[in-house]
């Protein structure tokens, strides 16, 4: 009954742990930016073949950082309404546009041939191995790492005066509330529920119903964030923060040979996935 | 001795729009001395809150003059020198950690007055040595208790070598223990010959201090040692004030036994008045 409340622990984002594995020890920035070209890879690959590559390279990763695999499920079981309203939608529609292979059915506008069905698992296993990746980056690598890792990937953009630095605060900042906002979350839907309202008593697949019943909240939760932040300015300026201003910065990151030849195996991997022509 | 801090003649109201002004300091007009430690009392709404934001120019006077180290917080060039010379730590515990670790948060200010990167190390070190956080050094700090945070946010402004730090309410959203965790500390820091200002509505706190100074409606009403200003219990009622417990209790016992000192306004010498009373009594 009292886990519909308990919001502040089912958040995974920036849930960090720390099992000090070979993964954790890697310098973030090459970390996340083999991340993104895998991303990049696996969202560009159509194959079966391709993607159980990606989805045996996940769980790999898994192992490899020692995290136990049901931290990358908690993370996949909210997006399945997502997955099967997408799976359903391209499996009715999309046909048309592939059409190519076996017909399956041709009834009305539906048509099914193999290239959508292929399409649909594709798209499915693909969000799944996405999922995955962003779970093992995020729980192997500390939030302020992986900001200083933003920035620092971001820094040649200072040239053309991107405000490198203030996203990357800006982020840091919006991680760092993250689990105050889930506490005073909790606490506001304690007080309404005293009041008599009524939370997660429908299904999680009954979205709209869901959703609706988050209204009392969001309102104040957003008042909250106002007054919070008015703080937060006050106490920054206080500490000497001048926007645009030169700063100094407290870490630094050197990547080392083991780090340039984890880069290497990810730049395989992607090149493969996005240029070798898989026979299905 | 010259002041770290003197205001002048210093008066301030807040805009609510363009005909509507609520006028919150009058004429104000006091120093702060190096190595003082001085709390600032008063009832909800007096003014102390708006006080200690013209102490490090976060706000300016409409009239008058407030001058730390002799620089005027007019100034827009000496904004940085000023903060860096008085730090503040604030009442909410959670909505003055920028960082997502610990370490980082204290880094903050030394990263934004550009503190080279080995001397930002040692003075995060020894930060968090002083208020006895370095275990936690490598935590998030939604993983912290109240008193820690706000630790926490003490080492932050302590890193940056400030003269004097200004508390406001800094230990009113803590339990008694957090409250005692950061009064430690900010006796300590006093010790070392850290100019110390605290606002706060524990009268037990204030009489820490070596002075009290007590706002009522935007004006000092009163100004001076603890043990003075508690004199005044009639005139601190009619403020909204008490005097401390101990110093109640104290006059309780007085009125019954009067060889019971009733001039006690700190735990330990109300503890030291009843064992020597106690003495007293078994001798006889
Ligand atoms: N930003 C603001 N805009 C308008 N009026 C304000 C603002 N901040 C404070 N005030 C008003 O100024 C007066 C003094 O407020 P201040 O916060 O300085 O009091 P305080 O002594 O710190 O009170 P407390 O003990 O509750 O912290 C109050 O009447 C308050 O309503
Ligand atoms: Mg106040």
């Amino acid at each position: 009954m009292s886990s519909e409340f308990e919001i502040s622990r089912s958040i995974t984002i920036g849930q960090y742990v720390p099992t000090g594995s070979f993964i954790h020890r890697l310098d973030p920035r090459i970390k996340l930016l083999v991340f993104v070209i895998l991303v990049v890879a696996i969202a560009f690959n159509t194959s079966y073949f391709g993607n159980a590559i990606g989805l045996v390279l996940s769980l790999y990763l898994f192992w490899a950082s020692k995290i136990p695999i049901s931290y990358g499920l908690s993370g996949v079981k909210p997006a399945i309404p997502f997955i099967v309203i997408l799976a359903v939608l391209q499996l009715l529609f999309q046909g048309q546009l592939f059409s190519d292979g076996r017909v399956y059915v041709d009834y009305g506008f539906v048509l099914i041939t193999s290239e959508s069905i292929r399409l649909v698992v594709v798209s499915a296993v693909r969000f799944i191995e996405i999922i995955f990746l962003s779970s093992v980056l995020t729980l192997s690598t500390s939030t302020t790492e992986l900001t200083h890792s933003i920035q620092s990937l971001l820094s040649p953009l200072k040239k053309i005066k991107f405000p490198v630095h203030e996203i990357s605060l800006i982020t840091t900042i919006a991680i760092r509330f993250v689990p105050t906002f889930a506490i005073e979350m909790e606490k506001m839907m304690k007080a309404q529920a005293s009041r008599g309202a009524d939370f997660g008593t429908g299904g999680w697949w009954r979205i709209v119903q869901r959703t609706k019943e988050m209204f009392p909240i969001i309102i104040p939760l957003f008042n909250i964030a106002l007054s919070r932040a008015e703080d937060l300015i006050l106490a920054m300026e206080s500490r000497c923060y001048t926007p645009g201003g030169e700063r100094s910065s407290y870490s630094v990151y050197k990547a080392i040979a083991k780090d340039y030849l984890v880069l290497l195996v990810g730049l395989f991997f992607s090149l493969l996935l996005l240029f070798y022509p898989f026979p299905f | 001795m010259e002041p770290i801090i003197r205001l002048e003649n210093v008066s301030f109201s807040y805009k609510i729009n363009e005909k509507t002004k609520v006028s919150v300091l009058k004429n104000i007009s006091f120093s702060i001395f190096p190595g003082e430690y001085v709390a600032i009392i008063g009832h909800n709404g007096s003014g102390k809150s708006t006080l200690s934001k013209h102490l490090n120019g976060i706000l300016t006077p409409d009239s008058g003059d407030v001058w730390v180290h002799g620089h005027n917080t007019k100034d827009v060039n000496k904004k940085r020198s000023i903060r860096q010379a008085v730090g503040t730590v604030f009442q909410h515990p959670d909505n003055q950690i920028v960082a997502t670790i610990v370490e980082e948060d204290v880094a903050f200010g030394l990263e934004n007055i550009g503190v080279p990167r080995e001397e930002m190390k040692k003075r995060v070190d020894e930060a968090l040595n002083v208020v006895k956080m370095s275990p936690f050094r490598h935590r998030p700090p939604h993983h912290l208790s109240g008193g820690q945070k706000q630790r926490v946010a003490i080492a932050g402004v302590l890193a940056m070598k400030p003269d004097c730090i200004v508390f406001d309410e800094a230990t009113s959203m803590l339990d008694s223990f957090g409250r005692k965790e950061v009064l430690q500390v900010m006796r300590k820091m006093n010790n070392m010959g850290m100019t110390i200002i605290t606002v706060t509505h524990h009268m037990s706190e204030a009489a820490e201090a070596d002075r009290i100074i007590v706002i009522e409606g935007g004006q000092i009403v009163m100004d001076g040692p603890p043990r003075e200003i508690f004199k005044h219990k009639l005139e601190l009622e009619n403020l909204q004030l008490e005097v401390p417990s101990v110093s109640q209790m104290a006059e309780v016992i007085h009125s019954q036994f009067n060889t019971f000192s009733k001039d006690i306004i700190q735990e330990n010498e109300f503890i030291e008045e009843v064992e020597k009373f106690h003495k007293e009594e078994v001798g006889t």
